[in-house]
């Protein structure tokens, strides 16, 4: 299969879907980590905590696949990238998976029982959760975009406390804010009365403090990052990315602010993905990228699994994505009218 | 790094293992949950809709954690198990990611919608609860090629440099014949596991003089499911250990501890295998032939014994053993206690043999103990290989700071000791009160 193509070709074919799909995952996943971080804030009672529940519980789901296939898609196509990138980060990783048990579990039990109590636990337990698999992402990513601490040897020197340099937690508090922005947007679109309407207020707020922080991390990327111009410079073109990621930012500010719900919410989630492929961009051809000195990162080629497993993942992916998709956007419709403050049904 | 070994190892057997307890259930459940969306919407009949309610309550309660407990093994691949993945990446990471394509995108996208949907959409909300039974056992047949590869490597070459295998026949991966065995084993042992935990929820109601026709019905379903499957397993579960004995004969010696190469072998049925002297230390009732029989086909076959292989790849004689009994004698205790229901069933006096009634609630953690023992047996007979005659368990570890391991083993067994008591408290307040159907 694909015998026409060269293994490199295949690899950076492969780095392409890998960095695509890590933004579906960032986007489709952005908005129910976001309405967990709200709940706690902005329902003031069960029939709102409900509304929020029945706005995100027939999604959430399906949507944390997509990281799932990040995760087994960078196993099967960069098998050493998985291998470093989990034993590198071994405690965030950790973390990140008790985050995202602790948001579906929360999620599913949150009105299973009708112990005030009890669903207090799983409310805070689903903020708790997306709280730290939205700030883990977050930090990560900006780590990667830096570069880790691998030197000669593919020896890495990195330690815990150091993950959390000043544009790690800018970039981590970034994405914290936009999944929280997401998730008002979300809200605001899907449900009716009070809820919605205080979710859109608070939307118009943390889209501006969005467009702020994304303008600093940006200059701070382009400025403060060593190599990450390289490949600006080599292929202007990618400029498109950031300058796409500002404008969808500039969008959403305006569209939450004219109370256009939804196209704030597809311009927020735009910039997100933007946001995510400018830095991706910036490492290529290295996954792993090194601060110590580049030529110490794992790149793709490197990394890359044999030709024959390549091409039969390629051909999984091109078949079976769409079928994803169309079935995953059939759910959406299935569940399209927004809901009322009058149904009350437990789940 | 013996320590080190020992905590990754310690470490995935948990994950695993809480794991596996929710998800054998929910391959059985998610089935008949199915068919009962599917019969309320065929006819209407206010008692399948009570069925489907209640039996879906309890398959949410556990599917909810079998889902998300199941990234955890996917994580630690990486984590714990680098050496193992850099070796392993080009074969075993396609099965995984196919299963998150093929599978978990259905199981997920549909669990969401079947919850969700009211039942004025009853035929949608009956196809999405198909389409999750079909993701739930889909899922199964990708992590067991994957995990077929470890115990039965197929299709691939050595790397140049030795120093990782690579895909060379995708197609082969999938006809492992090790795999076909394994699936029919593991699937068959789920469902059995499913009707034992109805009947046992059944008896409790049945106890309490509790007859609702959705307890009645339930159970008829249940055991008979209970009856085909304890019957056929046995069967299966000799072809696929005769299979076993062949391909890994450690593993096969070590499951009916027999130390020495011989022809007509006999079984004791009560024996204590010794590693340290490489003898049983005790060995009574014997039965003449019985292993060659069962190994061979013939009462005469011959049997590869333990103290003719190399010591160092013998794998841990006594668990395999001890776990192989007890799936085996508990395997035996199914049988009989599905024909008893189904005779008391039949003859009307299920409901007041209170003695049965208590032995099927006692019964219920019984196939989760079996299913258990019979995973040691596959897993720890393997041992020391991590990939059969490939690599050997201690190669595939990562190298992380041994306490990192130790402070990740104590958060996630913390976290999972909280989890699990909300999963029982809400199971127990479901079954209890049997929500859904008063």
């Amino acid at each position: 299969m694909f015998d026409f193509l060269t293994h490199n070709m295949l690899a950076v074919i492969w780095f392409f879907l890998w960095c695509v799909i890590w933004g579906v995952y960032f986007i489709v996943d952005s908005f129910s980590l976001g309405a967990g971080l709200l709940t706690p804030f902005i329902a003031t009672d069960k029939v709102q905590k409900m509304q929020i529940q029945r706005a995100v519980g027939p999604f959430w789901g399906g949507n944390e696949v997509w990281l799932v296939l990040a995760a087994g898609g960078t196993f099967a196509a960069f098998p050493l990238v998985f291998s470093k990138m989990f034993t590198f980060l071994y405690l965030p990783m950790m973390l990140l998976l008790i985050g995202l048990i602790a948001r579906g579990i929360s999620v599913e039990y949150l009105h299973k029982d009708d112990n005030p109590q009890i669903q207090k636990a799983f409310m805070w337990g689903w903020f708790a959760g997306s709280l730290l698999v939205s700030l883990v992402l977050g930090v990560a990513f900006a780590n990667f975009f830096k570069g880790l601490e691998i030197a000669s040897g593919g020896v890495y020197n990195g330690t815990f406390i150091g993950l959390f340099s000043p544009y790690a937690l800018i970039g981590g508090i970034l994405f914290v804010l936009m999944s929280v922005t997401s998730g008002a947007l979300w809200i605001n679109v899907k449900t009716e009365g009070a809820i919605a309407a205080k979710a859109g207020s608070l939307a118009k707020k943390s889209t501006l403090i969005v467009l702020v922080l994304a303008l600093v991390y940006l200059a701070y990327s382009f400025v403060g990052i060593e190599g990450f111009t390289t490949n600006y410079s080599a292929t202007p073109a990618l400029y498109l990315l950031p300058v796409l990621a500002v404008m969808a930012t500039v969008l959403a500010v305006f569209f939450a602010k004219k109370e256009k719900g939804f196209q704030a919410f597809c311009s927020n989630l735009l910039a997100f993905l933007f946001a995510v492929q400018t830095g991706l961009a910036s490492i290529y051809p290295y996954m792993l990228k090194s601060s110590v000195s580049p030529e110490y990162g794992i790149d793709i080629f490197e990394a890359a699994s044999s030709h024959m497993t390549l091409s039969i993942m390629l051909g999984g992916a091109l078949v079976f994505v769409p079928i994803v998709i169309i079935y995953q956007l059939w759910a959406y419709t299935l569940f399209k009218e927004k809901i009322k403050e009058t149904e009350q049904v437990d789940y | 790094m013996v320590e080190l070994l020992l905590l990754s190892r310690l470490q995935f057997a948990i994950t695993v293992a809480f794991h596996f307890l929710f998800v054998p259930l929910t391959l059985g459940l998610a089935l008949l949950v199915a068919g009962m969306e599917t019969m309320y919407y065929k006819n209407k009949d206010e008692t399948w809709r009570k069925m489907a309610d209640f039996w879906g309550r309890v398959f949410k309660i556990n599917f909810a954690v079998g889902l998300v407990t199941g990234l955890a093994m996917t994580f630690q691949f990486g984590t714990n198990w680098g050496a193992y993945a850099e070796f392993m990446g080009d074969v075993f990471g396609p099965p995984l990611a196919v299963e998150a394509l093929l599978a978990f995108f259905l199981e997920g996208t549909f669990f969401g919608a079947w919850i969700f949907l009211d039942r004025n959409r009853q035929k949608l909300k009956a196809f999405s609860m198909w389409m999750v039974a079909l993701g739930t056992n889909i899922s199964s047949l990708w992590i067991i090629i994957a995990n077929g590869f470890m115990q039965h490597p197929v299709g691939y070459k050595m790397a140049a440099d030795g120093s990782k295998v690579v895909m060379t026949d995708f197609f082969a991966l999938l006809t492992n014949s090790y795999v076909w065995y394994m699936l029919i084993h593991t699937l068959f042992s789920a469902y059995l596991l499913t009707a034992f935990l109805i009947m046992g929820i059944c008896a409790y109601h049945f106890l309490k003089r509790n007859n609702n026709e959705v307890f009645r019905k339930s159970f008829r379903i249940a055991v008979t499911i209970a009856l085909v499957t304890s019957v056929i397993l046995p069967v299966l579960g000799h072809g696929y250990a005769q299979y076993v004995a062949e391909l890994q004969p450690a593993k096969g010696a070590a499951m009916d501890a027999i130390w020495e190469t011989g022809s007509r072998v006999p079984m004791y049925l009560i024996q204590v295998p010794d590693s340290s002297t490489g003898s049983n230390s005790v060995q009574l009732l014997e039965i003449p032939g019985l292993s060659s029989f069962l190994y061979t086909g013939s009462f005469s076959g011959t049997i590869k014994g333990l103290n003719q292989l190399p010591r160092d790849e013998l794998p841990p004689v006594g668990m395999v053993f001890w776990s192989f009994r007890l799936m085996t004698i508990l395997g035996s205790l199914f049988i009989i206690e599905a024909l008893l229901g189904l005779y008391l069933q039949k003859s009307g006096k299920l409901y007041t043999s209170d003695k049965y009634l208590k032995l099927l609630i006692w019964s219920i953690p019984l196939p989760y103990i079996a299913i258990t023992a019979g995973w040691i047996v596959a897993e720890a007979g393997r041992q020391p290989w991590l990939v059969y005659g490939l690599l050997k368990t201690a190669n595939g570890i990562s190298s992380v700071p041994t306490s990192d391991v130790l402070l990740s083993i104590v958060l996630i067994s913390t976290f999972y000791l909280i989890l699990m008591v909300f999963e029982i408290y809400l199971m127990k307040k479901t079954v209890v009160n049997a929500i859904g159907v008063e």
